[in-house]
């Protein structure tokens, strides 16, 4: 694992990885003003109950391996643990998976739960002849089956951002159409400006971040967390 | 240098040096040399032939570096084989050459003569156009590669990536009014790019509005920054080719290039105010509507009125424009009141659309358009007026001032209220040769008053939204308040 000191850019590129893990994604975005849940790394069973000290529950339990892509798929997320003793045995059942089992492991991530909100995608491209650009979309199947999503080029400004969202097809759910509670615009807008903004990560790392994924970004009426976070290097 | 010195020579060149033509006067350079004398070119005019003493009665020289001035802009259409070294011959004696030639980078077989031309091009110390261009045409310079096309210099600078579409602007513009400070095609783009040249256009003090055809932008990231930078102080109309995955492959094939992303223009136009359209008949009228209006950013078209001959024309329209985020509100009250006690023929539809039957039109030979318009003016205070005359059902039944009179009387409304509404006309026609006449004969009147005529009302339509967009992007991000 990178030190915490080092940029997780740079510490992956020394490391000749061709992708950021989760963690050091969710530091690198939290260096640029992004909201990430608190979170701790245990890797014996042993250390849980002083991680579980400094987090308020629910917390998620993420396996950590980077042999591991898709971690749902083989068991290796559990949400809604509300004590140390749920983390632990979580953590044991994920150890004997057969599914997980061979793979190596760095460790568990233990994360606080994001309140409920709504779901939004927000990612990043670097096109070859315009370079870096920042995508927005409702999460779920507005992205996966709708592509309802909208592009800008960075560095955006404060009314490309709100002009992204605006475009958006599904723009009025944000709004609280249906009943919903309403998704703080702000603090999507802030989320926006600080990875694709003049100052923000995509422009300040266009050299090597060629793929990013803030997916979701779980925004609720005062803020907007990035859950999950996935930068491909190249 | 600023780039407005920069490209000087090209637009108005003192020397123009041709290489190709033939001592028997039927090569392409041959052409163009009859051409720009034609198009009263004053400066010198050399022509470069390894052998000739004369050509089209002018001395011939050996090479580029031997002409008795240097040379502002050299026009090139030999083989593309010999070109380089002929290039790099030039020795700082030449500013700008334009490599009509193809058999370059559009040609797998070409791509290694392109970086040679480009690096004799350096060598030389030239800037390069092209390859696999067809020329300049500069009105205030007096050089044209094409037959036709206006003398006089207009606010219109176009970069054509295209050789062929380059001259369909030209060309087709001209019955349209479209009048221009320059067009360049650029072909291959090997050195000089449309960011290069929508730069200058930025900043030459002739061009007001901007037309680009893009294939494929290899620097897209400095055309961006550069439209961001100028703050949309002047439209940028941009046609973009090979946005679809079968249009790109079309695209690399022609100019030899990989194509950009559709998702990038959209953007890339969204950020910068830009106008992207994806036929040249919107990129004409998109062009034609900038030339003749001038965009009121404090108030944003919006609300337009319809008024001519059409019961279902106007309808079709009323959706059509309701779709494009115009709005073509029924009049309040007051105006029907109004409108009625001018006691019209029956059959005149008095609320918006406008729609008068050419019996009512007629009444006062089209006079009476003046009393409707001056009340829909007046209380209505629309952003747009749209006059559209169906041609054929006035020939034959009325005498040719009433459609005179019409456009005069929408003319004197306007120009009591200064600045409140924008006047465009439709001439609808059938296409019989009769109507056809008295069609352009009309549409050249009015050009010459400097009205945006379209040829049907979705026309019309697309390039009033192009300009509410622009009005809108100026009003968001670029007015002052106060």
């Amino acid at each position: 694992m990178e030190s915490m000191d080092e940029d997780p850019v740079s510490a992956a590129r020394r490391a000749g990885r061709h992708a950021i893990d989760e963690r050091a994604g969710k530091r690198l975005l939290s260096s640029y003003g992004v909201t990430v849940p608190r979170s701790r790394v245990v890797t014996r069973v042993e250390d849980v109950d002083a991680a579980m000290s400094a987090l308020k529950t629910p917390v998620v339990v993420k396996v950590m391996s980077p042999d591991i892509l898709h971690k749902s798929d083989v068991g290796g997320v559990k949400l809604h643990l509300h004590s140390a003793l749920e983390v632990a045995s979580a953590i044991r059942c994920m150890r004997d998976d057969p599914r997980i089992e061979g793979a190596r492991i760095d460790g568990f991530l233990i994360e606080e739960m994001a309140p409920a909100g709504h779901e939004l995608v927000v990612g990043g491209l670097r096109d070859p002849q315009f370079g870096p650009l920042i995508m927005v979309g409702l999460g779920g199947i507005f992205v996966e089956v709708l592509k309802d999503v909208s592009f800008r080029l960075c560095p955006i400004s404060r009314i490309d951002a709100e002009e992204m969202l605006a475009e958006l097809k599904g723009a009025a759910l944000l709004q609280g159409a249906r009943g919903t509670t309403p998704a703080s615009i702000d603090a999507i807008i802030e989320v926006l400006l600080n990875v694709g903004g003049e100052q923000g990560l995509l422009m300040q790392h266009a050299a090597d971040i060629c793929e990013a994924d803030i997916n979701p970004l779980i925004v609720s009426d005062t803020a907007a967390i990035a859950v999950d976070a996935r930068f491909i290097l190249g | 240098m600023t780039i407005l010195e920069a490209f000087a020579p090209l637009f108005a060149p003192k020397t123009v040096a041709v290489v190709g033509a033939s001592s028997k006067g039927h090569a392409l350079p041959n052409v163009f040399i009859r051409r720009i004398r034609e198009f009263g070119f004053a400066g010198d005019i050399y022509p470069i032939h390894p052998a000739a003493e004369e050509i089209d009665g002018l001395p011939a020289y050996r090479t580029l570096a031997d002409t008795p001035r240097p040379v502002d802009y050299a026009y090139i259409a030999v083989s593309a084989a010999q070109i380089p070294a002929m290039l790099s011959a030039a020795r700082g004696h030449v500013r700008f050459a334009q490599v009509i030639s193809s058999g370059f980078g559009e040609v797998e077989e070409g791509r290694h003569l392109q970086t040679e031309l480009v690096e004799a091009a350096r060598a030389g110390g030239m800037r390069l156009l092209g390859p696999n261009c067809l020329g300049i045409y500069t009105p205030r310079g007096r050089v044209t590669f094409t037959e036709i096309g206006p003398r006089e210099v207009g606010p219109i600078g176009v970069v054509s990536q295209s050789g062929g579409l380059g001259v369909d602007i030209i060309r087709r513009g001209l019955s349209r009014g479209l009048k221009f400070s320059g067009l360049v095609t650029l072909g291959n783009c090997a050195d000089v790019t449309p960011a290069d040249l929508l730069e200058f256009y930025i900043a030459d003090p002739h061009t007001r509005v901007i037309g680009l055809y893009i294939e494929a932008a290899r620097d897209g990231r400095r055309l961006f920054d550069i439209l961001r930078h100028a703050r949309a102080v002047k439209p940028v109309v941009i046609l973009k080719g090979g946005r679809t995955q079968q249009g790109l492959a079309a695209a690399a094939s022609h100019t030899g290039s990989l194509a950009g992303d559709d998702r990038a223009w959209v953007a890339l136009a969204r950020q910068t105010g830009s106008v992207l359209v994806d036929t040249l008949d919107k990129l004409i009228d998109t062009l034609l509507i900038f030339q003749t209006l001038a965009p009121r950013p404090q108030s944003p078209t919006e609300k337009v009125v319809l008024f001519g001959n059409g019961g279902g024309t106007s309808v079709l329209a009323t959706d059509y424009y309701a779709r494009l985020g115009l709005d073509v509100a029924p009049f309040e009250r007051p105006i029907i009141d109004a409108l009625a006690a001018l006691q019209l023929p029956p059959g005149t539809s008095i609320t918006n659309p406008v729609d008068c039957p050419v019996g009512t039109l007629q009444q006062d030979d089209g006079r009476v358009a003046e009393r409707i318009l001056d009340i829909v003016c007046a209380r209505g205070t629309p952003d747009a007026v749209v006059m559209h005359l169906n041609l054929s059902v006035f020939a034959g039944r009325t005498r040719p001032e009433v459609l005179d009179n019409l456009v005069e009387a929408a003319l004197r409304v306007q120009a009591k209220r200064p600045g409140q509404s924008h006047f465009v006309l439709v001439l609808r026609s059938d296409g019989e040769p009769v109507v056809e006449a008295r069609k352009r004969a009309f549409r050249d009147k009015a050009v010459a008053l400097g009205i945006p005529v379209y040829d049907e009302m979705t026309n019309a339509g697309h390039s009033l939204s192009a300009l509410q967009s622009y009005e809108r992007f100026l009003s968001r991000r670029c007015l002052v308040p106060g």
